[in-house]
């Protein structure tokens, strides 16, 4: 009710900077950005950074084995003496690599499935919105774990299994997005300027879906991460030598808890790379002020 | 006379991303024991943010009072405590707000919503009643808002309710704890115009009887003058006016307030712009023939019965080229369906209608179709796509009829022009706009592919009174440059008055009364046309004697009483 009176405080700004301000006051938010940052980096630069790039491959040095963290090791060694700071440089390299090989897919079919259906209503909603319900009520890890069993276990078809799953969330945010939006006149007016279905699905409504997407996608990242970990940890994922997180702890934990470096530090880089997207997700709500 | 709430100098700011911005300067205000005050400023003058203040529900932080005092019966409100404070809300002073919908919760009975008020106020002052006692003081209190069947309203729930009823029932609500000051904040104003003329004499009728101070905030110099004793004018955060009703209404001092009576469109006196079409073209532009419009409801949860809704039942009227056909109703008249009908959006359930001639069943979705008739919608806030910018959406109408991607950008700037906007809001997007200019893109778009026909839904009803005049001589002036066939759908008869040449009156789905505006107003035969003109508040004493005389009996056969549990 006081809304005019409200805004008219702040009307000197645009939406933009009001954004940014709300962002840069959120200091849980700008954490996340720096780790988020940080792992891209670490991911994209690993070659450079890590001090013994040849520990990524199947390299060995048993005079090394079970090295505790020291300067030189930061993170220790393994049980074949490879450096574990430089593995989960690496490790990182995957989780992304992973992160964007199922949202690059996932998003994009989940979306248009959203759009298509609020955008359409009636036979094409049922279909397409039952359709999601009856992947939604499969029990994920399950799934997956029975799509690599007999896909065999690596990198290409942990991807194929997650993003099998993954779309769905995102066909129900996007469609219920979108049945609100059809309640506002401008989609009417679209209709009335002999706009195209192609129009109004992708330069109308889609527009005004953007923020929610940028948020649920940071929010997801952290979430497919944890998600491929867990296959790997389970044999079913990522395989070895490639220097996967998941396959890390699994491997490490062999050793607990006497050499414990190799399964806790690979674990907290997991807890770290979630961590930041999570943080950079809710910080990226507040900011677009969406809800999910 | 001593004052019961006296304001003094206030002075309240609001602390935003990393902003200071002062809201309210040197607010002085005093509302007398008995009197009746009005508060009246466009949105954004800060009357609402003046009005929270009193009643304490300012969110502090942002909010920051910098200066100045609030009185209530000589204790300065500002400094109680909480306890002392809360002690005030309903029984001392006590609100009525706006929207007689949102103002309830939809899961609750009224009759266990009014109770709690009245336990909660109990128990802030200390004393203890039975519920059976409670619901009698609740009946007794429903009564004097003129609300009979107490014990029926009490067991509904809010969505059983007219809008009417619903406005009562809030206004009994401020009454329970018997305060001494309500305030009133645009009460009504979300109601057709015939139930809120009865909720003012209602809120009239209270203050007489009980004794009561009305602060009322509005924005409707008509409700004012049938309101209040002594005027406020707020502009900007700054009162720039202030003095009896009759003195402000009849010598407003203040360039603002002078501003804000012209712009009030006049229903009669000699004022009223009689608006003619100069046009001999025999053959009209729209031909609507025996249009009817059935919707199909459904209803019960598992034996689902169809159930068949007449919208629009029978309607027949010709609008010529060249004129402004106002098609006049209250909310739920069926006019919104009508116009739907015409663009072609919606398909008629019986008879047709003809654009030009030509059958609209034949020729709707064609681009030729589009050339011929276009919209302008109610709220420009919701007929715009907020993420696009003003250029991409002037260029939808005109993408879309073939226009080359080359003469698009020319044209949008010619369209800019012609609205009266700036080249460079071409590149911005609809939030960095007012609602005039928001409103003024959507009139570009509407025009931007040479349509010879306008439907105008509500244009003007989300405006304020003097953007809402400037954008009214936009689209004269516009109908006389480019020829143009304007359908004007709205439930505002003092604005159709000045801007249309003919009307038609709708009510349940039917034109009762059609005619050029002259004869309608002046001499309106029907009964309905007849309670609506005289429910309109108007700005002067001489307007007020114009308006057709109805008796009680006439006014009740056309209208839902809004005492009565209905539809």
């Amino acid at each position: 009710m006081s809304a005019p009176d409200m805004i008219d405080a702040t009307r000197s700004l645009t939406s933009r900077q009001m954004a940014l301000y709300r962002f840069t006051r959120n200091p849980a938010a700008l954490i996340g950005a720096v780790i988020v940052i940080s792992v891209i980096i670490a991911a994209i630069f690993a070659p450079l950074l890590a001090p013994f790039p040849e520990s990524a491959g199947s390299f060995v040095d048993f005079r090394n084995r079970h090295a505790a963290p020291s300067w030189e090791h930061l993170m220790g060694t393994d049980n074949v003496g490879r450096d574990v700071f430089s593995r989960v440089l690496y490790g990182f390299r995957v989780s992304l690599g992973l992160v964007v090989g199922v949202l690059g897919v996932a998003v994009p079919f989940g979306v248009i499935l959203g759009l298509v259906a609020g955008y359409f209503g009636g036979w094409t909603e049922t279909i397409i919105m039952r359709f999601t319900d009856i992947m939604l009520a499969l029990p994920p890890l399950a799934m997956a774990l029975a799509i690599t069993a007999v896909l065999s276990p690596n990198l290409v078809n942990a991807m194929i299994a997650i993003t099998l799953l993954w779309w769905t969330w995102h066909t129900r945010l996007i469609f219920r997005i979108v049945k609100a939006q059809m309640n506002e006149d401008y989609v009417e007016a679209a209709q009335v300027a002999g706009a195209s279905h192609f129009h109004i699905l992708f330069r109308e409504l889609l527009p005004n879906c953007i923020s929610a997407i940028a948020v649920k996608i940071s929010l997801d990242a952290g979430f497919v991460i944890l998600f491929g970990a867990s296959l790997s940890f389970l044999g079913l994922g990522i395989q070895p030598p490639t220097p996967d997180l998941g396959t890390m702890v699994a491997t490490g934990s062999e050793y607990m808890p006497e050499m414990w470096w190799q399964a806790v530090m690979p674990g907290l880089a997991i807890l770290y790379a979630i961590l930041g997207f999570n943080l950079l997700g809710d910080g990226l709500r507040d900011m677009l002020d969406v809800e999910l | 006379m001593s004052a019961l709430l006296e304001i003094d100098n206030l002075s309240i700011g609001f602390r935003a991303y990393g902003q200071y911005r002062r809201v309210l300067h040197d607010v002085s205000l005093t509302v007398g024991e008995g009197e009746r005050v009005s508060l009246i400023g466009q949105s954004g003058s800060g009357k609402t943010v003046t009005m929270r203040t009193i009643i304490g529900t300012l969110p502090m932080p942002p909010g920051v009072v910098e200066a100045g005092t609030i009185r209530y019966d000589g204790r300065s409100l500002l400094d109680l405590n909480k306890i002392e404070r809360n002690k005030l809300k309903g029984t001392g002073i006590s609100i009525v707000l706006q929207d007689p919908m949102l103002s309830f919760n939809p899961v609750l009975t009224i009759g266990r919503q009014m109770d709690d008020i009245v336990r909660y106020a109990d128990s802030r002052l200390g004393q203890s009643r039975s519920t059976a006692r409670r619901r009698a003081h609740i009946v007794d209190t429903l009564a004097k808002v003129q609300l009979s069947e107490g014990a029926r309203i009490l067991d509904s729930y809010p969505i059983m309710l007219s809008g009417g009823m619903r406005q009562r029932v809030l206004i009994g609500m401020a009454l329970l704890n018997k305060p001494r000051l309500l305030i009133a904040d645009e009460p009504g104003t979300a109601l057709d115009v015939t139930t809120q003329d009865e909720i003012l004499a209602l809120l009239n009728m209270l203050v007489a009887e009980e004794g009561l101070s009305l602060l009322l905030i509005t924005h409707n110099l008509g409700v004012v003058r049938e309101m209040a004793d002594r005027v406020y004018v707020m502009d900007k955060g700054r009162i720039v006016e202030k003095g009896t009703r009759d003195a402000i209404f009849t010598a407003p001092q203040h360039d603002y307030t002078k501003r804000l009576m012209a712009a009030v469109p006049p229903l009669y006196g000699p004022d009223v712009v009689t608006i003619e079409n100069h046009h001999t073209d025999p053959n009209p532009a729209i031909r609507i023939a025996g249009v009817s419009k059935d919707f199909v409801g459904r209803s019960g949860m598992f034996h689902q019965q169809r159930t068949l809704h007449r919208a629009v039942d029978k309607v027949s009227f010709d609008v010529m080229p060249g004129d402004i056909f106002g098609l006049a109703g209250e909310s739920g008249s069926g006019k919104t369906t009508l116009a739907k009908m015409t663009l072609g959006l919606i398909n008629p359930s019986e008879g047709n209608i003809r654009i030009d001639g030509q059958d609209i069943a034949q020729i709707a979705g064609t681009a030729d179709f589009r050339k011929l008739i276009q919209i302008v919608y109610q709220n420009p806030g919701s007929s715009l796509n907020p993420r696009r910018t003003i250029t991409d959406q002037i260029a939808v109408p005109l993408k879309f009829t073939g226009h080359e991607t080359a003469r698009i950008k020319t044209r949008v700037g010619e369209l800019l022009e012609m609205v009266d906007l700036p080249a460079d809001m071409a590149n911005m997007y609809p939030h960095e706009l007012s609602g005039g200019q928001k409103q003024r893109v959507a009139i570009a778009r509407a025009l931007s592919v040479n349509p010879r026909i306008l439907v105008l839904d509500e244009p003007t009803s989300a405006l304020d009174v003097l953007v809402q005049s400037t954008v009214i001589d936009l689209l004269h002036r516009l109908r006389d440059e480019f020829d143009l066939t304007y359908l004007f759908i709205s439930h505002d008869l003092s604005l159709m008055r000045n801007f249309c040449n003919r009307v038609g009156v709708m009510l349940r789905g039917q034109i009762v009364e059609e005619g050029p505006v002259a004869d309608v107003f002046g001499n309106p035969t029907h009964a309905y046309t007849k309670a609506l003109l005289s429910a309109i508040p108007v700005t002067t004493d001489e307007a007020e004697a114009q308006k057709p005389i109805v008796s009680k009996e006439e006014r009740a056969a056309v209208l839902n009483p809004s005492t009565a549990i209905g539809g």
